[in-house]
């Protein structure tokens, strides 16, 4: 059966770096927000060259395993930037980036082809009237943008927020294929060491058990709060 | 070292693809399985067992698909041990279409509890006070209906599976990915992009395959859809 002392050995090991892959799941989904409005918008207000671009790249990201765009990222990112770097006389080597900032890449960008899809489906939920009703008070654009509209958008959106929250943090356990060490990372970096295979996943299966139920939790909060608001 | 040309790296990735398609047929298949049962547990409210399935559902939602493959692979073997049962021999291949099951099991009895509870109550008295025996019941009134509600949900779970069956190579299957990164790492960095861009091409064909499939079946079951108990349409 499992060995506790083992057990308990790697469960503080493991969560020595819980942290560090919070933090890089909470950098990689605020940039897939960030990404994701902006491919909405491209959508949504019909920019022309870029929105098919958008929809090339969608249709691209919804087919293509993550494990492949994240090799795809990590054999021709160097180069692509070490071609603009070129073109622009910087003196960088582009050999020298880090993993992770391309695991941040790959992730991100797989991630808001899908945030693209909740943001416009939530501010669309959100009914003409209420514009029609801040514009005739007065409100300018961008009042109403902020004080009426995302209010209401965010409560729409807030669960799928949080499943794609979830999703990220289980997306990054593929950086290991690219060494950036991570908690499923670091259960192979101590099995390996150890030897003690069961014990090392166990552990790491329960951390990421722990965060979503934290996660769903922290988020249901907020909806609640967001709801009594509104 | 020579560089294989673009067809045949085609050729060599296609040569290995039965091996994929194989895991993904056997998870999709007993993986709806699976689900079914689970989900008929969960709605037939059977205490002990109910509980278990929240847990599974719950597990393979939460943790990541590389460590319920590296679970099965590593862990299954000695906990079966501990029961007398041996299966230190298991393969790569069996373990991984084992986890690829479970977790789209688990993922699915969500979408299959929902599609079962949106089908109206009034349907289950109306087939009732017709005298309908509970088999009959559920072949010719619920799964009808349930069908073309699940099949949205059911369509994004293949999606997901397809693409983790890209990860089984972690275990050392030699499907698709496994043959990708041999070629990417003996042609030394020379097309490494090249080989990963057609993997890439060979899932997207995959995906949108299925895509359409499911696609296809929903339009065939539309008609087993209620819009609500007065206004039935036309029900074959």
């Amino acid at each position: 059966m499992l060995n506790m002392e083992i057990l308990v050995d790697n469960f503080f090991g493991i969560l020595s770096v819980v942290p560090q892959t919070v933090a890089l799941a909470i950098t990689i989904f605020i940039l897939s927000i960030l990404i994701g409005t902006g491919m909405a918008l491209v959508q949504e207000y019909n920019v022309p060259v870029l929105k098919q671009v958008v929809l090339l790249f969608k249709l691209f990201l919804r087919g293509t395993p993550l494990i492949v765009f994240i090799f795809i990222m990590y054999y021709s990112l160097p180069s692509i930037i070490g071609y603009f770097t070129g073109l622009m006389n910087l003196d960088y080597n582009a050999n020298n980036i880090s993993p992770v900032v391309i695991l941040i890449v790959a992730v991100s960008l797989t991630v808001s082809s899908f945030q693209a899809e909740t943001i416009r489906g939530s501010f669309l939920s959100v009914s003409y009237g209420q514009i029609e009703a801040a514009r005739s008070l007065g409100y300018t654009p961008f009042q109403a943008f902020k004080r009426i509209i995302t209010p209401q958008a965010l409560v729409e959106a807030l669960p799928e927020f949080g499943s794609a929250f979830l999703v990220v943090m289980k997306a990054i356990s593929l950086g290991f294929m690219i060494t950036v060490v991570d908690i499923f990372a670091e259960a192979r970096l101590i099995a390996a060491s150890n030897s003690y295979y069961v014990e090392a996943f166990v552990v790491a299966a329960l951390m990421y058990w722990g965060v979503a139920a934290l996660v769903v939790k922290l988020t249901g909060k907020y909806e609640s709060y967001l709801v009594s608001r509104t | 070292m020579v560089t294989p040309s673009t067809w045949e790296i085609v050729s060599l990735l296609l040569d290995v693809a039965h091996i994929t398609f194989i895991i993904l047929l056997a998870s999709a298949v007993l993986g709806l399985l699976l689900g079914a049962v689970l989900t008929m547990i969960n709605v037939k409210n059977i205490p002990v067992l109910k509980q278990i399935t929240v847990v599974i559902s719950s597990f393979t939602r939460s943790v990541p698909i590389i460590i319920q493959l590296f679970i099965v692979y590593y862990a299954l073997p000695p906990l079966l041990g501990n029961f007398g049962i041996n299966v230190t021999s298991m393969s790569a291949t069996v373990a991984a279409i084992l986890a690829l099951t479970l977790y789209h099991g688990g993922y699915l009895t969500e979408v299959l509890r929902a599609a079962y509870k949106a089908v109206d109550k009034g349907q289950h008295e109306a087939a009732d006070s017709l005298g309908y025996t509970p088999t009959k019941k559920f072949f010719r009134i619920i799964l009808p209906q349930t069908v073309p509600v699940a099949l949205p949900g059911w369509g994004n779970a293949l999606i997901h599976l397809i693409h983790d069956t890209s990860l089984v190579f972690a275990l050392g299957v030699a499907d698709i990915m496994g043959r990708a990164e041999l070629i990417a790492a003996s042609s030394f960095g020379m097309n490494q992009v090249q080989v990963f861009l057609i993997v890439a091409a060979i899932y997207i064909v995959v995906t949108f395959l299925s895509d359409g499939m499911v696609r296809l079946f929903e339009k065939k079951t539309q008609k087993f859809k209620l819009d609500s108990g007065l206004k039935a349409k036309r029900v074959a």
